[in-house]
């Protein structure tokens, strides 16, 4: 018999048995409240979320923190899910939501501090070599100077392999506004690689070759 | 400035995206029961207090708001900002240069003081780097040898220690991490807090307690966790799997690495994939052998390499692709397969940095079978590339395998020359002994 959220241990773990419900049945247990909806949503979907905070902030623990806000919205607000069906989508929607805020609240603090910290890139990877931490570390303070509506559409579009009209739809904005955003971003991405010295050299001597 | 072709900057720019892609890899299975307690116990807290404290929140929220821009608008007027304290260090017994290098001026080690009440400590004959300090955090490389470190807790700040192919993510605790890169072993002694270690160990990330103490031997393919008032614990290719000094989590991968390390035999010649259940396993695309070797994923290579043919696969293998192949196989103790690759990148590559290092390294894979081959390698490596990335463990071993094949006084010219040139090296001690100097 199922639990209320309530009366569950805090180190509840989704049971095997539960791996072939459907997203369908799985959006009426978490409207329910019910303990094995939110082990199970969480193992179906956060790999999903994790993965795309993570390459688009440039950090796991953010992404991680992310990841919490974004469930917890997901199952204080399941009950406002119409489509049931839908669930990948909604998950998805609020994971971008807290995404851009996440972007529009550095943006803001580094405005608010006057001060753009150097890029403090820890990803999950446990092959990165000394070289490639290096451009990583660079690509992130480039992504750091662009907009947030832009670093989010160039991540989905770039990072996540997602259509135009996909991002459209995810972001909640026209298919030529994801278009526009798109074409700024990579415009302004590219000139500053041809302005960095050091990103410029390792791509000119053919140092790095994958 | 020499402008360059638009195209050129738009593959860039792919690239560096395909390089976050790839270096992205999915939560493990242990990271995910993490997340889900943790998010269990926000759930918890948050039912419980969330009718008292909307209103106020939004309340406290807004006044904080009003108040931090007030803050901040008369800062800017004053023409100056206020911002989080900045980290600042001092450092004792050396110097840092250029590029953050941390330079030893005697023989006690280096060490740097923060302002925040973070020590860290180089010991003598180790080499690191400060690569990043700022407000948000900071990042230090350790090239080689030992270091210890007692970070402060901070909820703003966070500190990344590298260690070669690992990467340590601190919060506040006291520990030791040891790198060295001739032997490719990697050690952490953690007093107390806790670590995440990133790197090339099968099963995922390793999270260490209190106590705890992780050796990792790349070429032996062994991990050990121990308490560090115990015996170690094995998790190796020929020894029990259990680690009962890790959670359940851990425990889970670590049996998982235990059984990826199962199949491979140096007589078979059909080389079943690592398990399944390893979490680092479930990396469903298609990924490069470098990547499959960062993690640990060698048995994987070696069951490609079987699939489609040794001999096709050293005649039209990249040269990074060789050399992935020899890792992995050294770290098997496949030593044939080993040398063959090394041979095929040393003849099909002859003019690249990775056929010196393939000589040195078939100094190393030799030096089980025929040590008088061993010797003729190393020779040659020195030869050839006398300021090289291996040049002081190259001399280290001649030193050694001319003492024991040609007898001291051969090798005694040898242990001089060392000690000139690597007064700290890691052979410095047999060097002395060789020379009678106490």
């Amino acid at each position: 018999m199922p639990k209320r959220l309530s009366q569950v241990s805090l180190s509840l773990v989704a049971g095997a048995n539960r791996r072939d419900v459907s997203d369908v049945e799985l959006a009426h247990g978490l409207a329910d409240g019910e303990a094995w909806a939110i082990g199970l949503a969480w193992h179906r979907f956060a790999p999903m979320v994790l993965t795309m905070a993570e390459r688009s902030l440039g950090s796991r623990s953010d992404a991680e923190d992310l990841a919490q806000d974004v469930f917890l919205n997901v199952f204080r607000r399941a009950k406002t899910l119409r489509e049931p069906e839908k669930l990948r989508s909604f998950v998805y929607s609020f994971a971008i939501f807290g995404l851009k805020s996440e972007l529009r609240r550095r943006k803001l603090r580094g405005w608010l501090s006057f001060l753009t910290p150097e890029a403090l890139v820890e990803l999950s990877s446990r092959s990165v070599d000394v070289e490639s931490r290096d451009l990583l570390r660079r690509f992130y303070a480039l992504l750091d100077r662009l907009s947030a509506r832009d670093r989010l559409v160039f991540s989905l579009r770039e990072l996540e392999s997602m259509t135009v009209e996909e991002i459209a739809e995810v972001m909640d904005i026209s298919v030529s506004t994801v278009k526009r955003s798109l074409t700024h971003a990579v415009t302004r991405l590219s000139r500053w690689i041809m302005a960095d010295a050091d990103l410029a050299e390792v791509f000119d001597t053919g140092r790095w070759q994958r | 400035m020499t402008r360059r072709d638009p195209s050129t900057d738009l593959r860039a720019l792919q690239t560096l995206a395909k390089l976050v892609r790839d270096t992205v890899q999915p939560p493990s299975a242990a990271a995910l029961d993490r997340g889900l307690n943790q998010l269990m116990d926000r759930a918890t807290a948050h039912r419980a207090r969330r009718p008292k404290v909307v209103y106020w929140s939004l309340a406290a929220a807004l006044t904080l708001i009003c108040g931090l821009l007030g803050l901040q608008v008369t800062s800017f007027l004053r023409g100056r900002t206020r911002e989080q304290p900045a980290l600042a260090y001092r450092v004792e017994g050396g110097s840092v240069l250029a590029g953050g290098y941390l330079r030893d001026s005697g023989n006690g080690g280096v060490r740097l003081f923060f302002n925040e009440g973070t020590k860290v400590e180089l010991l003598p004959g180790a080499r690191g780097r400060l690569r990043v300090v700022d407000k948000e955090g900071t990042r230090i490389v350790v090239d080689q040898g030992t270091a210890s470190f007692d970070v402060a807790r901070s909820k703003d700040r966070r500190w990344f220690v590298e260690a070669g192919p690992f990467a340590v993510a601190v919060k506040g605790t006291f520990f030791t991490v040891s790198w060295e890169p001739s032997s490719e072993r990697f050690e952490l002694r953690l007093q107390h807090g806790s670590v995440v270690v990133s790197g090339p160990i099968a099963g995922g990330d390793i999270e260490l307690r209190a106590g705890q103490r992780l050796v990792v031997n790349l070429p032996k393919a062994e991990t050990l966790i121990s308490e560090t008032q115990a015996e170690p614990v094995a998790a190796t290719s020929s020894s029990a799997p259990a680690l009962p000094s890790l959670d359940s989590a851990n425990t889970a991968a670590a049996a998982a690495t235990a059984n990826s390390k199962d199949a491979p035999d140096k007589s078979s010649t059909t080389i079943a994939p690592a398990s399944s259940a390893s979490g680092a396993s479930k990396v469903d695309r298609k990924s490069t052998w470098s990547e499959y070797l960062a993690h640990g994923h060698w048995d994987r290579i070696l069951a490609e390499v079987e699939a489609r043919g040794v001999d096709a696969t050293l005649e039209t293998a990249s040269s990074e692709e060789l050399f992935a192949l020899a890792d992995a196989a050294r770290y098997r103790r496949r030593s044939d397969l080993a040398r063959s690759a090394l041979l095929a990148q040393r003849r099909r590559f002859s003019g690249s940095a990775r056929s010196l290092d393939a000589t040195f390294l078939l100094g190393r894979v030799e030096e089980s079978r025929d040590r008088a081959r061993a010797l003729a390698w190393y020779e040659e490596y020195l030869e050839r590339a006398a300021a090289g990335t291996y040049a002081a463990e190259a001399w280290g071993r001649k030193m050694v395998l001319t003492n024991e094949l040609k007898g001291r006084a051969v090798a005694r010219p040898i242990a001089e020359e060392y000690l000139r040139r690597f007064p700290k090296g890691s052979y410095a001690r047999a060097a002395r002994a060789l020379c009678g100097e106490p």
